[in-house]
């Protein structure tokens, strides 16, 4: 059996931030308490801001230091401002305490939920190995990684009953695509790079919208009630 | 003076090495654990004093244990003395009988001897040591899968499964240090050495905890020389996975590039200051976090088992 290469460093960095974010949509299947899954979130886009910096400064390509910065100032500050503010009000007691109330459990235990995860991403994997796509920004690695993290934000959204882990998980699928078009496009005009970050405004305020509503029609956050009959 | 030690010196002293230094490794851990927390603690020699005092001691067997009660410490202590043979201890280069087994083999040996010491706690009736083995068997049963992944991410890297390749290969170059692959495999290895021996999210090493006891009640019933061999033989348990993590993942260097006594007295040193530095690094990870309960261990291997796999998964596609 031959020994797999070396990566250069840069790849090998590189891969190792887009294992980061993995890891933290992986994470966000333990976090219990929403305050920490938008914590979560906000890591994970810092990573990939950080993925773009790198990417800018290794590669050359200017649009990418302001692409990274407008990200980040969206995804880390903006948008968990925003949630807790929508939380706000949903708790038990009303006031903060939809903040650091406990999301509503799962279908499935944590341990089971890994490794449906796993076998998820495995698909994610292997798929896009077959797939030959060849990016001359990022290795592959990343291209699969940012596949496998938008198979694993929608086991998230699947396996979690309640809206506000679901709108996490939503968000998440944005940070993947965006990862995506990192690796494979990260060329593109800064417009359309723009028109991106524009999306996930506008998923923002559905997903509130969806959140208060349902609040407000079933006192509380949890989608278990939507499965019984009325009356 | 260029002494040169034959071959069959440094074989014995890796395994010498390791016999001697393991409760010297136990007792640092817990004296820093002690200086943490604002108390003296004890002496760093102590584990030697205790061993001393468990020789002298009388041995008792439970009515109705048969010859496995009490071969099991020897047989646990001829495999701690085995593996230490077939991994890199003091040397960059393979030594003859390093090439009786592989690192899977070194794996299956330790894992060997865990069973045979579950297979005499289950012998006893005891219900402590009973549910220390059962305990110790169902979350090995996530836990070995994670050393098989690891053992993979090795195999991928070099080409062969011989830990010499993987440190050498390690040593190569910057780029093997920040491979995903290699940063997963060391973080996997490192919670199942945390599982294995005993430590902070999975058990408390130190006192009697007798619900949370998994490693640690297994040698319950055991008492005397045999005791005595038991817990030397889990500290050397210790300190033959530490020396894997660093010298095949971590910190391949300070290895005696050639048999020189110099070259392997300074090989010897620096085992010894980089087991103490892990030693400290696990001794603040217990004061810094909480024991978890029992059935949430299941996520703590779980995500040992995600790392590894991860590791895997990176390798395939060229890129890890």
């Amino acid at each position: 059996m031959a020994a797999v290469a070396a990566p250069s460093v840069f790849s090998g960095g590189a891969n190792v931030v887009a294992v980061g974010v993995l890891l933290a949509e992986f994470g966000m299947f333990r976090q219990a308490l929403l305050r920490d899954q938008v914590r979560l979130y906000a890591a994970q886009s810092a990573l990939i801001s950080v993925l773009a910096v790198i990417v800018a400064a290794a590669r050359h390509l200017p649009e990418l230091y302001v692409l990274a910065g407008l990200s980040a100032a969206l995804k880390v500050v903006i948008v968990p401002i925003l949630l807790r503010r929508l939380l706000r009000g949903t708790g038990r007691d009303s006031g903060e305490h939809g903040w650091t109330d406990i999301a509503g459990s799962g279908a499935l235990s944590l341990a089971s939920t890994v490794l449906l995860a796993i076998a998820v991403a495995a698909f994610g994997f292997f798929s896009v190995g077959a797939l030959a796509i060849r990016s001359p920004v990022l290795p592959v690695t990343a291209l699969a990684i940012s596949v496998s993290v938008a198979l694993v934000a929608f086991v998230l959204m699947i396996i979690r009953r309640d809206v506000a882990s679901q709108a996490i998980g939503f968000f998440s699928l944005e940070n993947a695509i965006s990862l995506t078009a990192l690796v494979v496009a990260a060329g593109l005009p800064f417009i359309l790079e723009v028109a991106f970050l524009f999306d996930l405004l506008v998923v923002v305020v559905v997903f509130g919208l969806l959140i208060r509503v349902h609040h407000g029609r079933a006192e509380s956050l949890s989608t278990a009630d939507l499965t019984s009959l009325r009356g | 003076m260029s002494l040169v030690l034959p071959i069959p010196i440094i074989q014995f002293l890796q395994a010498a090495t390791i016999m001697g230094a393991a409760p010297g490794i136990s007792g640092v851990i817990a004296r820093v654990e002690a200086r943490l927390q604002g108390r003296a603690g004890p002496r760093v020699l102590q584990p030697y004093y205790d061993l001393a005092k468990l020789f002298r001691k009388e041995a008792l067997a439970p009515q109705g244990a048969s010859w496995v009660f009490l071969a099991a410490p020897l047989a646990a202590m001829t495999c701690y003395l085995t593996v230490p043979l077939l991994i890199p201890v003091l040397t960059t280069f393979g030594l003859p009988l390093g090439y009786m087994g592989d690192i899977l083999g070194g794996g299956f040996i330790l894992s060997l001897a865990s069973f045979v010491v579950a297979m005499a706690a289950l012998e006893t009736g005891s219900p402590y040591a009973q549910m220390g083995a059962s305990r110790a068997k169902t979350f090995g049963a996530i836990t070995e899968p994670v050393v098989l992944f690891v053992v993979f991410v090795v195999a991928l890297i070099t080409g062969t499964d011989l830990p010499y390749a993987l440190a050498a290969t390690v040593r190569s170059s910057a780029g093997q240090i920040v491979r995903p692959a290699h940063l997963l495999a060391a973080a996997a290895l490192f919670m199942v050495i945390l599982y294995e021996t005993g430590r902070i999210p999975v058990e408390t090493h130190t006192g009697t905890n007798e619900f949370g006891m998994i490693e640690e009640a297994r040698p319950f019933e055991h008492s005397g020389p045999y005791f005595a061999l038991l817990k030397w033989g889990s500290a050397m348990k210790q300190l033959i996975l530490y020396t894997i993590l660093l010298n095949v993942f971590v910190a391949p260097w300070g290895l005696a590039a050639t048999a020189s006594a110099v070259a392997v007295a300074l090989a010897i040193v620096a085992l010894l200051a980089k087991a103490t530095g892990l030693g400290i690094v696990v001794a603040v990870i217990d004061n810094s976090f909480a024991k978890l309960r029992l059935f949430k261990i299941t996520e703590f291997a779980a995500a040992a088992f995600l790392l590894a796999v991860l590791g895997v998964f990176t390798l395939y596609l060229g890129g890890g």
